[in-house]
């Protein structure tokens, strides 16, 4: 008898506690979605109803209004461009040379303690905080006469992609069997031909996640863009989007648009790396 | 390893090649690394060192101007800067509240969900969706629902009878603006570090413990914390690593007031190096940030030996 009470209780327990996540659960994907919800909803409005009070919880009169300012008669589609080509260069230039560097981190030895060393620099520098590297980075795009370029944005992005994507593929690497790799180079193959023709074709999801990864983080930067370009041809989506918020007016319907528009592609992306992102977001330290 | 590779050169030579591919193979460990430690020495400590150069002088937003050698007068000055304190203070304040707040609400929510969710990819990826957007777009977003005419926020505070406030707008309530807006945007990844760390831990040691009836809240203390230890120091690293350069949020919802409430390190810095035309001041201050960052951080990797 004393073990049936004991046993219900712990089963009212464990009832309690599914219901208590399920309402977490239901809570948090609320407080989640809203805002995104909002901001799209609130691009599909007609000014006027942007402005209602109470607000219009659904859009009455949905509207594409705003897209076509944004998109069309203001230069938004050259802002996403911009930010397409700068984020695609930066994510070549960091997965070509960190996915080499990646490799060399996870397989080979280096004297004096090298490779424990040249890891820990790599990621100390991924810890720089942007704001630091703006005024060398300034005086020195300006020397060169790069301001307002768009490779002068793939340069800067690199110097905190690289060590990303690094980090990621060192952490790839380490995770794939060296076996493969040994047989490849007993049967004749170089060792650059084992890391080629072995290695690399084994890591490709690996190499997908970081990429896309790279993708993003480029794509939403913001500061060293605010400060590299000024013009129309060279600024990326996240700086049109803040030009549109002036101290006497804020053109809510286009940047909603405009804001929309942005995190369509990241929340694609987020899918598609869905099975990498702990990875992702803990610099390889954290396996998921 | 491989040892044929690494310091072996038998292999290599028998091969036919020229003499270059030969010497390419036998270098392979340090051409694989050149090319991105050269970019990372010159995207870093060429920046860093020029930085050093521009903090010791005062230059004129007049390019014709020469720099004028001031030693360690930019550095004196941030000792009675009291904007500079302020946004001191203030990055201090959002970092510690900001996180903590992040840290406590991922990880309840982690061990909360811990049970029910491994498999619910699809539910995790969407409640992983804020911290990928871009900040920009989140600042606007929230804006739009702090906006004290039209907005949400004071919407919901009206029909629940309470007084409508200006948020951002509001001196007392703007740093609280920006830390919800934060909590939003980067709670989830905590969330999402504390559940991969749970879905990891062995089983045996709570089987153990529950034989000795151990209570689940000494189960938590004594098992769940220790075997979470790793985890939860990566995700803090880069949780304060990431609140240290809080820049995005606060230039579009609040430009560092009202009364600089909200001036941030990072904002104060940007208007120090263009709006007041100071580079080598600002220079100092950034000097300031780096130091900090690179002792925080340097702390933090050799406690958790990070770099193994």
């Amino acid at each position: 008898m004393a073990t049936r009470t004991l046993h219900r209780r712990s089963r009212t327990k464990e009832v309690l506690t599914r219901l208590l996540a399920y309402l977490a659960i239901l809570v948090a994907l609320i407080l989640t979605l809203f805002p995104i919800y909002w901001i799209a909803a609130n691009s599909f409005k007609f000014d006027i109803d942007i402005f209602a009070v109470p607000p219009e919880w659904l859009p009455r009169n949905p509207t594409l209004k705003h897209y076509q300012e944004a998109f069309i008669q203001r230069p938004f589609l050259r802002y996403a461009l911009n930010s397409f080509l700068v984020a695609v260069g930066t994510t070549i230039v960091s997965v070509v040379f960190g996915t080499m560097a990646g490799y060399a981190l996870a397989r080979f030895h280096y004297p004096w303690q090298w490779r424990k060393q040249v890891s820990f620099w790599i990621l100390s520098t991924r810890m720089m905080p942007p704001i630091v590297s703006i005024i060398p980075l300034y005086l020195f795009f300006n020397y060169f006469q790069m301001l307002n370029t768009k490779s002068a944005l793939v340069i800067a992005y690199t110097a905190f992609n690289l060590p990303f994507a690094t980090w990621m593929m060192k952490s790839y690497f380490q995770d794939l069997p060296v076996e493969l790799e040994e047989a490849a180079v007993v049967d004749g193959d170089t060792r650059w031909g084992a890391f080629l023709h072995v290695a690399l074709p084994l890591a490709r999801p690996g190499l997908a996640a970081t990429a896309i990864f790279c993708l993003i983080i480029s794509w939403n930067e913001f500061l060293l863009s605010l400060i590299i370009t000024l013009t129309e041809q060279s600024q990326t989506l996240p700086i049109g989007i803040a030009g549109r918020v002036t101290q006497y007016n804020t053109y809510w319907g286009e940047i909603s648009a405009a804001g929309f528009m942005a995190c369509v592609p990241i929340v694609i992306f987020a899918f598609i790396v869905q099975k990498h992102l702990v990875r992702g977001l803990s610099l390889g330290a954290v396996k998921g | 390893m491989l040892k044929s590779a690494s310091d072996g050169t038998s292999t290599a030579q028998s091969r036919p090649g020229g003499w270059l591919e030969r010497w390419a193979e036998r270098h392979l460990r340090y051409l694989m690394l050149a090319p991105t430690v050269l970019i990372l020495l010159a995207l870093t400590i060429f920046p860093s060192l020029y930085m050093f150069y521009a903090a010791v002088h005062r230059i004129s937003p007049n390019p014709d101007l020469p720099w004028e050698f001031v030693g360690a007068g930019n550095f004196a000055r941030l000792l009675s800067d009291a904007q500079f304190h302020v946004a001191l203070r203030n990055t201090i304040v959002f970092t510690v509240v900001a996180v903590t707040v992040e840290f406590l609400l991922g990880l309840g929510l982690a061990l909360l969900l811990d049970k029910f969710i491994r498999r619910l990819t699809f539910l995790k990826t969407v409640l992983m969706i804020p911290m990928m957007l871009p900040p920009i777009a989140v600042a606007i977003t929230w804006k739009l629902i702090y906006e004290p005419q039209f907005g949400v926020l004071n919407e919901i505070m009206y029909r629940l009878g309470l007084p409508l406030q200006a948020w951002a707008g509001d001196v007392n309530l703007a740093m609280f603006s920006i830390i919800v807006a934060d909590v939003w945007q980067w709670t989830p990844f905590i969330f999402l570090l504390m559940l991969a760390g749970l879905a990891s831990l062995p089983v045996e040691p709570y089987e153990a413990a529950a034989l000795d009836g151990a209570s689940s809240w000494r189960q938590f203390w004594d098992l769940t914390i220790p075997f979470l230890k790793p985890v939860i120091a990566i995700a803090l690293l880069l949780r304060v690593m990431d609140a240290l350069r809080l820049f995005d949020l606060v230039f579009i919802l609040t430009g560092g007031g009202p009364a600089d409430r909200t001036k941030v390190l990072s904002l104060y810095i940007y208007q120090v190096a263009y709006r007041f035309a100071d580079p080598g001041y600002a220079a100092a201050i950034s000097l300031f940030v780096l130091f900090v960052t690179i002792v925080l951080s340097t702390w933090f990797m050799k406690r958790m030996r990070l770099a193994d």
